[in-house]
């Protein structure tokens, strides 16, 4: 194997077993090695999968050997958030409410990617039913930033970008319901895909608010994540949201540039947000400049109803109060005191906050298709700012400040990408996000690959020599 | 303007309404919670939604 398989991204991984120059089973020999020798500091796993994994690896090698191929994902070794069934597989949504819990059927994204050939190496660490804290104790870790591991990578999906941005795995799968997917990948140096709600299935993935989650990959490359997508996109009858499930062609588009395409720039709520780190405001207007410089038409627009969206996005996780309430009165405990703070302050909010919120939910949509009627895409930074320490997450909150970034999109369920725009002061990721139409995640995608073609931030690798504590 | 007391008892009534039994230490991470989002949700509680402005479905 002349390949080093930890330095690869997705693509470059499926091309090199394409090329037969590296075979599934060494590439997923040399990721349980990598596991093995780093994820007792960086945390990224809760299960590891390594015999399902070689076995997986071994049929794709002889399908492969036989000239039956089946895409871009046989072969590959990826691993999932664990709140996504795999049959068989221990899933605990990072609680010890369901600590010995094993379903008995696969997601069904975890069926397409399956199907696919992907090679699936485990099971990723998450912050407790995707709305806990962080931890770096206890039976469930949340994970280190490979940066910095004095730092979080942010949550809930934090084991999918720990293992994806530190090389144990060539991609991952995470859920977003207020950031979880796009906040991980912006503090780790990840292109994360929040796709459209209703394009890809949630059936066999634990809910957290249900009108508000998304399942999407988590990727080194753009290209990658556009894989992941084509593979798991499409109506499923077991999940009634993706009835209307509209697939495009992720793939095929990417590196047609962005010439042509018009981007509406959120100035007034994003860009002069005064919580926005300098670092990230600056990286964020040089890639403007850099799309500007590709083609793209770039104009300052605004949703003013934005303003209320953080407002209206917190009752709406009652949802979550709903489908924790009965074990969290038979066995308080059993949850961590930042999960159940959570959960019991969305239960205060009243019927008719409820209701409110969906009306204003309505309204910020109208004002932003009115957008996107002008506009190919919306373009921001993707957070207010760099990873932060562990000691330095507020004890209280609800939600952090910045959570303004990402949750809107959920509201609205925009299919939403970040990709990394370079680095803090600190040595940092920095990212921006782009927001497309609803159904419309191929302009998104191609939006953010013409960014990256011209740019080397996605190619830089975290040091595994300062993985130690 | 309302006093620390009053937002306490405020507090306290809503957590009774919501049917929430709490030990010690959730109530006050709770309350120190819901005092902090207090403003986003007197902006929501303040907004006035239009005739045009339904529900989300």
């Amino acid at each position: 194997m002349a390949v080093s398989v930890a330095d690869l991204d997705l693509r470059g991984v499926s091309e090199a077993l394409a090329r037969r120059e590296l075979s599934s089973v060494e590439a997923t020999v040399a990721y349980l090695d990598r596991i093995a020798a780093h994820d007792p500091v960086l945390r990224a796993y809760i299960t590891v999968t390594g015999d399902m994994a070689l076995a997986q690896a071994k049929e794709a090698d002889a399908e492969i050997g036989r000239g039956a191929r089946r895409g871009p994902l046989h072969g590959v070794p990826i691993a999932l958030k664990d709140l996504i069934a795999v049959a068989g597989v221990k899933m605990t949504g990072g609680s010890r409410v369901l600590a010995d819990h094993v379903p008995t059927r696969d997601a069904f994204v975890t069926r397409r990617l399956k199907g696919a050939g992907a090679v699936l190496l485990g099971k990723l660490a998450m912050h407790e039913f995707a709305f806990g804290r962080p931890v770096t104790e206890g039976a469930f870790p949340t994970g280190r930033n490979p940066w910095d591991v004095q730092r979080s990578p942010a949550g809930s999906s934090s084991g999918s970008a720990v293992a994806a941005a530190a090389g144990l795995c060539a991609g991952a799968l995470g859920s977003d319901t207020g950031g979880s997917i796009r906040g991980p990948a912006s503090m780790t140096g990840l292109v994360g895909h929040k796709p459209t709600y209703g394009l890809v299935s949630r059936s066999g993935v634990l809910a957290l608010s249900w009108s508000l989650d998304h399942v999407g990959p988590m990727t080194r490359g753009v290209w990658d994540s556009a894989v992941l997508l084509q593979a798991i996109a499409g109506a499923d009858p077991e999940d009634t949201s993706t009835r209307g499930a509209a697939t495009q062609d992720y793939v095929s588009d990417l590196e047609r540039g962005a010439r042509g395409l018009r981007l509406g720039v959120l100035k007034r709520y994003y860009v002069e947000f005064p919580g926005l780190h300098d670092d990230v405001r600056a990286a964020a207007l040089t890639a403007f400049d850099v799309l500007r410089k590709e083609g793209a038409t770039l104009e300052e627009v605004d949703a003013p109803s934005l303003d209320q969206a953080l407002a209206v996005w917190a009752p709406l996780m009652s949802e979550a109060y709903e489908y924790h309430a009965e074990t969290l009165r038979r066995s308080p405990e059993q949850f961590g005191e930042g999960l159940r703070t959570r959960v019991y302050f969305s239960a205060l909010f009243t019927a008719q906050d409820v209701q409110r919120a969906q009306r204003l939910r309505a309204r910020i949509g109208r004002e932003v298709d009115a957008l996107l009627s002008r506009v190919d895409a919306l373009i921001f930074p993707g957070q207010a700012m760099p990873a932060l320490r562990f000691e330095d997450f507020p004890s209280t909150g609800f939600a952090p400040a910045s959570i303004r970034y990402t949750a809107p999109w959920n509201l609205l369920g925009l299919p939403a990408a970040v990709v990394p725009s370079g680095f803090s002061g600190d040595g940092l990721p920095v990212s921006i996000q782009l927001v497309g139409r609803r159904f419309d995640d191929a302009t998104v995608l191609r939006l953010a690959r013409a960014y990256e073609r011209v740019t080397e931030w996605h190619q830089r690798r975290p040091d595994p020599a300062r993985w130690r504590l | 303007m309302k006093t620390t007391d009053d937002r306490r008892a405020q507090f306290d009534a809503e957590c009774r309404v919501a049917g929430l039994s709490l030990a010690a230490r959730d109530a006050e991470l709770l309350y120190a919670m819901w005092l902090e989002w207090l403003p986003e949700r007197d902006r929501l509680r303040a907004a006035v939604p239009a005739a045009e402005d339904e529900p989300w479905r």
